[in-house]
């Protein structure tokens, strides 16, 4: 496939990085130098540019590309950049990066001519509210519509003493799920009912979101159902957090520094308690009792501010801290640092938009443990070699099916089944294997 | 002289461009004096003089027409500032034209300049308390002129000028606020002349719609007193929650169905008119039942109906329909500060008089016709009370007032406070000095009594509850008091605000 992106910041290199091999990429931006440490690492076409000037666009050769992706950081740029490739690349796919979730809307009314917007905001405010849903994961995706979840969990000794050692065909495990990979160090078991969990290990597990929930509790037995959260921060990110935890019915305080800002949340979000605060003050946590809540999201633009509230919310009783780092290299620093779950916009920016550029026949990618591994959904042709085995007879070749979806159910395959053609399959794979595993179904 | 010094020129003395105002003042006397036109073929169908409406009517239009004159020259223009001037002096102006004819044709009991005054304002204001004591002596035409000046006060002279007059389209919008009363005027149209027009429409198709359902009962022979005269004269202080009455006894002389008629169309005239007009003309009937502010009103008429209804029952004053009648009807002529009585109130026990005098406080409806603090400051009062009170725990809480959610802008959230605490202030300061005079000259008004007149001026009700109950006039207090009760009427008209800016120095100097 012929792919044009335009802006080579962080979602642009993201985007390169997880599709140079196997796509034909040419890379648009207004800054040589960010062109030009990509043009090093990857094998792409870098054009220094303006993406909404129709000559630099055309002269780039955006005119032949089957997939435009414009993702700088200003919604402006993207949406002519956008206008622009439907007139030089009319059969292409565009899909444009925003910022203003009114633009999400208006795509959804089909006021806007492009064929995806993806918002970081959004992107993320779905990220964190299914890790609220599954607080032991490290990481999970939906499927199918919401009807088939992955999750990444990383075994430690609160898991409870019902699954921690014991073979999985003894264990109480949820039936609608199953562990696709047990990842030891830097080994990867595709596991049979013989492998035992231990603390340590880091799984991942495809099942119902039911499910789900019960593994969370398998996992982490004090973690329960969370209902009551604090948001610090009411900027882009932390308000489209807000507004997609409060759609689904939780409790939401929200604490910002700016008066003003936390006026116009206050206005905005009727039903979140919003305080006009640093939340830095030892008074106000004690006298708010800040620390009882049962989760803490860090959505502030500055990451070390994130870090620092985080590990403040810690001191006070908080169980559970995912932080938002902007920056990549801050979700080592997380993680070191005792965060549970980091969460970075621009990556799960780029791992929606990366969804594309697969085959037609695909219909949703997910990455997991940076690009390692992915989750793919596919359509089975007829002519696959698999249809009509059964899952017992299947060899494992570095991937597993974790769920199919026949009309229209999500279904969570034993030994029995057997795969039928026009099956919807949801596959965990090493990101290696990934064309392979597409090509055999 | 340096060139610069001239052109800086000698410091201004004024800081409000009066000449400006009173230009204004004169255009919209000129147009006022055209409303004694109304009364004449009155006059001439009962053969009765014609002369104190033509007086009345040239000199207002007259002394309009010299002031306009006079201050033409001026390059001035009327901005936010003069604007407060224009409206005060402007309903000052139309008490004055509206005592002319009292002064020439209202027999001994209005020749006293004074009293002539305060049925002027007390007409304009809608307020409808009188010093009239005997019906029977006034003329017919003189009688609809007191009806029909509460009419023309109840929408605004101010907003019937913008409606038809177009030298006020620019710069009439915070006119138009300080006139139609309430915390947010709510918008009908982008342009303050349409906004203005179908207030008026409205208000116009109301009244006669209740002329013709009054009228329809005599003609029904349900109820032999309703003649058309008297439909029209009790439509035309029923809509601009006024209260005069062409009986001495109100409308208890009236059918119970008329009565009842008289309580609905009350109720209408209490209610915000923009919200009204989006109910009825364009037939959203839904906003209505969705508006915070009127289903509070609502609530409050219905409450202190029954609870009333239940005194009444419960003293043995009345009992079955006429109980539920009577209390529905007090309570509902009070609290939309219409001033209507179909009984004698003031006779009561003080339980029911203390009922009364508590809806005396609560008012109508924002950008109704009513008087009073009005119900969307009660809601708003209540919603602040309640914050402070949160954020007396919580200090860093933000949580903004909404009013049928949306947020209500700071400024008029702390305007309503204050409005609130003027209007006690105000309240405080007539009743203290009603009160003295009253001990002064032993006049025999009760605290309540002194308490309850302050409150029925400064409301634009009507009926206080002694002497100066709904059976009884104003006629017997003091000068001072009813110099007092003049300015309480033109300020609450006008909801302080506008005259209290007047009483700054700054206003007047830089």
């Amino acid at each position: 496939m012929r792919i044009f992106v335009i802006g080579a910041g962080q979602v642009g290199s993201t985007i390169v990085e997880a599709l140079h091999e196997g796509h034909e990429i040419s890379v648009l931006d207004m800054e040589a130098p960010r062109l030009q440490a990509l043009a090093t690492r990857f094998d792409v076409a870098v054009h220094e540019g303006d993406g909404t000037s129709r000559k630099d666009l055309a002269k780039a050769g955006m005119g032949s590309a089957n997939l435009v992706i414009a993702c700088t950081s200003r919604d402006e740029v993207n949406l002519v950049a956008g206008m622009f490739a439907r007139r030089e690349a009319p059969g292409a796919t565009t899909v444009i990066r925003t910022s203003t979730i009114e633009y999400v809307e208006l795509w959804r009314e089909g006021q806007l001519d492009v064929d995806f917007v993806v918002s970081s905001e959004l992107e993320t405010a779905y990220a964190i509210s299914r890790i609220i849903g599954v607080p032991a994961a490290r990481q999970t995706d939906v499927f199918a519509d919401g009807q088939v979840q992955v999750g990444e969990f990383e075994i430690d000794d609160d898991a409870s003493p019902e699954v921690l050692g014991v073979p999985l065909r003894h264990a109480p495990l949820p039936r609608d799920s199953k562990v696709a990979a047990i990842l030891r160090r830097e080994e990867t078991i595709f596991p049979g009912g013989d492998d035992v969990i231990v603390d340590g290990d880091r799984i991942v597990v495809i099942g119902s979101p039911g499910a789900a929930k019960t593994w969370s509790l398998l996992l982490w037995p004090a973690g329960g159902t969370v209902r009551d959260v604090i948001l610090y921060g009411a900027g882009r990110v932390g308000s489209a957090i807000a507004r997609v935890l409060l759609d689904q019915g939780l409790s939401v305080r929200m604490i910002e520094a700016s008066r003003e800002r936390a006026r116009v949340t206050a206005e905005a979000f009727p039903d979140a308690r919003v305080f006009s605060a640093t939340g830095f003050d030892a008074d106000f946590l004690e006298r708010e009792r800040i620390g009882s809540a049962q989760a803490g999201i860090f959505a502030m633009r500055d990451d070390a501010k994130n870090l620092y509230a985080a590990s403040l919310l810690r001191a006070h009783g908080i169980p559970f801290a995912i932080a938002i780092a902007h920056e990549p290299v801050s979700v080592a620093a997380f993680e070191q640092a005792g965060i549970d779950v980091s969460v970075n916009p621009r990556g799960v920016t780029a791992e929606e938009i990366v969804r594309f550029a697969h085959d037609p026949r695909m219909q949703q990618v997910a990455m997991l443990e940076g690009n390692r591994f992915e989750v793919l959904d596919v359509t089975t042709r007829e002519s696959s070699r698999y249809i009509g085995q059964t899952f017992r007879d299947m060899p494992v070749h570095g991937a597993l099916i974790g769920a199919i979806v026949r009309d229209g159910r999500a279904i969570f395959p034993h030994g029995d089944d057997t795969l039928q053609a026009g099956d919807r399959v949801v596959v965990f794979t090493e990101a290696a294997n990934a064309p392979w595993v597409v090509e055999a179904l | 002289m340096s060139e610069a010094a001239a052109r800086i020129g000698p410091r201004r003395r004024l800081a409000v461009d009066v000449a400006a105002a009173l230009n204004l003042v004169g255009t919209l006397g000129k147009y006022l004096g055209l409303a004694a036109v109304f009364p004449i073929p009155i006059a001439l169908t009962h053969h009765e003089a014609i002369w104190p409406f033509v007086v009345a009517g040239v000199a207002t239009s007259g002394l309009g027409f010299a002031l306009e004159r006079a201050t033409a020259g001026v390059q001035g223009r009327v901005g936010v500032r003069e604007g407060f001037l224009v409206v005060s002096l402007t309903w000052l102006v139309a008490a004055g034209f509206a005592a002319i004819p009292y002064l020439m044709a209202g027999g001994e009991q209005l020749s006293s300049p004074i009293d002539a005054y305060f049925e002027g304002m007390s007409g304009f204001t809608t307020t409808g308390a009188t010093v009239v004591t005997n019906y029977d002596a006034l003329e017919r035409s003189v009688d609809m002129w007191r009806q029909f000046t509460q009419w023309l006060g109840g929408m605004g002279i101010i907003v019937l000028a913008i409606a038809v007059l177009p030298r006020l389209r620019v710069g009439g919008r915070q006119m138009m606020e300080s006139e139609l009363p309430g915390p947010e005027m709510a918008q009908l149209a982008d342009r303050i002349r349409s906004t203005a027009r179908a207030l008026w429409l409205l208000y116009v198709g109301l009244t006669v719609l209740e002329t013709l359902a009054l009228a329809s009962l005599g003609w029904l022979g349900i109820d032999d007193k309703m003649t058309p005269f008297e439909a029209l004269a009790h439509a035309f202080t029923t809509m601009p929650t006024g209260g005069f009455s062409t009986q001495p006894r109100s409308v208890e002389v009236f059918s119970a169905a008329a009565q009842w008629i008289i309580v609905l169309f009350m109720l209408l005239a209490g209610a915000n008119f923009a919200l009204l007009y989006r109910g009825l003309v364009r037939r959203r009937p839904r906003l209505l039942l969705h508006d915070e502010e009127f289903r509070l009103y609502l609530a409050i008429a219905v409450v202190a109906s029954a609870a009333l209804t239940a005194m009444l029952w419960g003293y043995g004053i009345d009992r079955g329909e006429a109980a539920v009648r009577t209390a529905t009807f007090q309570i509902v002529s009070i609290m939309t500060t219409t001033g209507y009585a179909s009984t004698n109130f003031a006779l009561w026990p003080a339980l029911l008089l203390l009922t009364l005098f508590a809806v005396m406080f609560v008012g109508g409806s924002a950008g109704s016709t009513g008087g009073s603090i009005k119900v969307v400051r009660h809601l708003l009062l209540g919603k602040i009370l309640r914050r402070e009170i949160d954020q007396t725990l919580s200090p860093e809480l933000v949580m903004p007032i909404r009013l049928n959610g949306s947020p209500v802008d700071e400024r008029t959230v702390r305007a309503v406070a204050a409005f609130v605490l003027l209007y006690v202030g105000a309240w405080a300061l007539g009743s203290g000095i009603i009160a003295v005079e009253s001990a002064i000259s032993g006049t025999g008004l009760g605290t309540l009594d002194a308490l309850a007149t302050a409150a029925t001026a400064l409301g634009n009700i009507g009926p206080g509850l002694g002497v100066t109950g709904p059976m009884g006039s104003f006629a017997s207090l003091g000068a001072a008091s009813k110099v007092t009760l003049i300015g309480l009427m033109w300020v609450g008209r006008l909801e302080i605000i506008p005259v209290a800016v007047l009483l700054t120095r700054h206003y007047w100097r830089l």
